[in-house]
């Protein structure tokens, strides 16, 4: 199967310090990844390289077969924090990448409309930003990124924020949306039960420098309810991943009490 | 905020969320009545305290002043200085504020043009320009110009500062989101920095029109032939407490009237900014 998205061989250097060391990553059509790590290796700089955000050093970043380096609409993009315009209400938020692109038509705007109903905001769309709760704000942000249709949806920790049950009820949501069309999506998390519940397969990458370190194709049958959180495979994979990762998270944590 | 626990002590529950707009922007009549009241009480202390000191040469009544505004209006007089003073207000206050929200959104977007011209800016804003004024009516001549170009001078400075600092302060989030939809600097400045800016603008606006009342009066005391600054300043060469204080109360209701005009348009034009 061809790759929709692959990046070739990226690196990024801020002065001395390598955030990205020669990453290569293929990603198929309407698969779900996810890439885990400890704070500092690097996979928000990747996934803002893959939006066309920031530049590389080396490497290159292909959809579809050709190569990109400016934001476009063939990417979507869900901020971590809540990152709406507030002097906008949801249904111009929902459309203005649209806008941006001069494709502000009647079947752009039915399908928004269709978009805020299924992430759950029918009927909010004159609401401002700030008269919704946070989760209703990242459904927002999803349904926007939606909106232009992209290609591959790309995920920055768009969880991070919400509370511990609102995120467990925004994971099977954004299940549910993914299933009703299986775009490709890259999302990025702390948070390794989130990342193996989500993605059909798990990219674990290692820090100083940013390097992939391994990927963990998650074998749970789909659509995945709730409850298999609590089974002993799913278990399984957690623990591996945390396995790999544990002694970065714990020298990352050391750096950061050394620091501050 | 305040509004909100208003509201909360009113029902007597905890609300679970922000209230609508509409509810939460409706002051509570309670602390309206405390303003008003304020207000009676220091102009009924005024009253009384001017009827006490009878007659004096140094102060008046509200009433007085109330009356006296009454007649100047009704022999035309009043509205003849008005209308020569609010001429050049609303003048020089249209084209200092242009000019100040040109060079501020100028300043905002090029940091070239930040550095170049900030120093003059935070300068001449830190220096009381209003000194300058009998220079300025010796350039422009003691007619309508002379007093448009005080006003300008006052008006622009707030306006450029908080221009500058509404589009500096654009949230780089909101920039970076706009980014990823493709959005050129073009797009990023109207779309993003611009209304970011807007309550930054707004409250320069606001801002500006007690400086531009200022300037107008300053400059019509220092010489001029008409205008209310002009009435206040006869008035007091005569000892004429109630003309000089009708001429004050006139520019108080014209700030006042601004200012809450501003504070509306804030609410229609910023309805997100609470």
């Amino acid at each position: 199967m061809p790759s929709k998205l692959s990046v070739r061989g990226l690196s990024k250097s801020f002065g001395a310090l390598v955030a990205l060391d020669r990453v290569s990553l293929d990603v198929s059509e309407g698969e779900f990844i996810s890439l885990v790590g400890p704070s500092g290796c690097g996979k928000t700089t990747l996934l803002r390289i893959i939006a066309g955000l920031d530049a590389a050093d080396t490497g290159q970043v292909v959809i579809d077969g050709f190569p990109v380096s400016r934001p476009g609409t063939d990417r979507g993009f869900v901020f971590q924090a809540d990152c709406l315009m507030p002097w906008r209400t949801v249904w111009r938020n929902a459309i203005f990448g649209n806008e941006i692109n001069g494709g502000n038509n009647a079947e752009a705007a039915s399908r928004t409309r269709d978009l805020l109903r299924l992430v759950g905001l029918g009927g909010f769309e004159h609401y401002y930003p700030w008269q919704l709760s946070g989760g209703m704000r990242q459904r927002a942000n999803l349904a926007r990124a939606l909106a232009i249709n992209p290609k591959v949806l790309l995920m920055d920790e768009p969880f991070s924020a919400l509370d511990a049950q609102t995120r467990e009820i925004m994971q099977t949501e954004l299940l549910r949306i993914w299933e009703s069309g299986r775009k490709t999506v890259v999302f990025i998390t702390h948070q390794i039960d989130e990342a193996v519940f989500l993605s059909d397969r798990v990219v674990v990458l290692g820090r100083r420098p940013g390097r992939i370190r391994e990927t963990v194709n998650i074998e749970l049958a789909r659509p995945r309810p709730f409850s298999i959180k609590r089974t002993p495979a799913f278990v399984a994979y957690v623990d591996r991943i945390w396995g790999m990762i544990e002694k970065d998270v714990r020298a990352s944590l050391t750096e950061e009490l050394t620091t501050h | 905020m305040s509004e909100v626990r208003l509201s909360e002590e009113k029902d007597g529950f905890a609300l679970a969320q922000p209230n609508h707009p509409a509810r939460a922007r409706n002051a509570g009549p309670n602390l309206k009545m405390w303003s008003i009241g304020s207000v009676l009480l220091g102009l009924a202390v005024w009253e009384a305290i001017g009827r006490s000191v009878s007659r004096s040469l140094f102060l008046t009544t509200p009433s007085e002043a109330v009356s006296t505004i009454v007649e100047l209006s009704l022999s035309g007089e009043l509205e003849r200085h008005a209308l020569v003073s609010a001429e050049a207000f609303f003048t020089g206050y249209v084209l200092g504020c242009s000019a100040g929200l040109f060079i501020g959104l100028v300043m905002g977007v090029s940091r070239r043009a930040n550095a170049a011209l900030s120093p003059w800016v935070s300068g001449l804003y830190a220096t009381p320009v209003i000194a300058i004024t009998p220079l300025l009516i010796l350039w422009f001549g003691i007619g309508v110009w002379s007093k448009i170009a005080v006003v300008i001078s006052l008006v622009i400075f707030p306006m450029i500062i908080n221009t500058d600092a509404g589009v500096r302060s654009t949230d780089r989030a909101l920039i970076d989101a706009a980014r990823s939809f493709g959005a050129n600097p073009l797009q990023i400045f109207l779309k993003v920095c611009l209304p970011s800016a807007m309550p930054f603008v707004l409250a320069g606006l606001k801002m500006a029109v007690g400086r531009g009342l200022i300037a107008v009066v300053v400059a019509e005391l220092f010489g001029a032939r008409a205008g209310i600054g002009f009435m206040i300043q006869q008035a007091s060469e005569v000892f004429s407490m109630p003309r000089l204080f009708a001429g004050v109360l006139v520019l108080a209701i014209a700030g006042i009237a601004l200012t809450s005009m501003f504070s509306r348009l804030e609410r229609v034009l910023v309805p997100w900014n609470r």
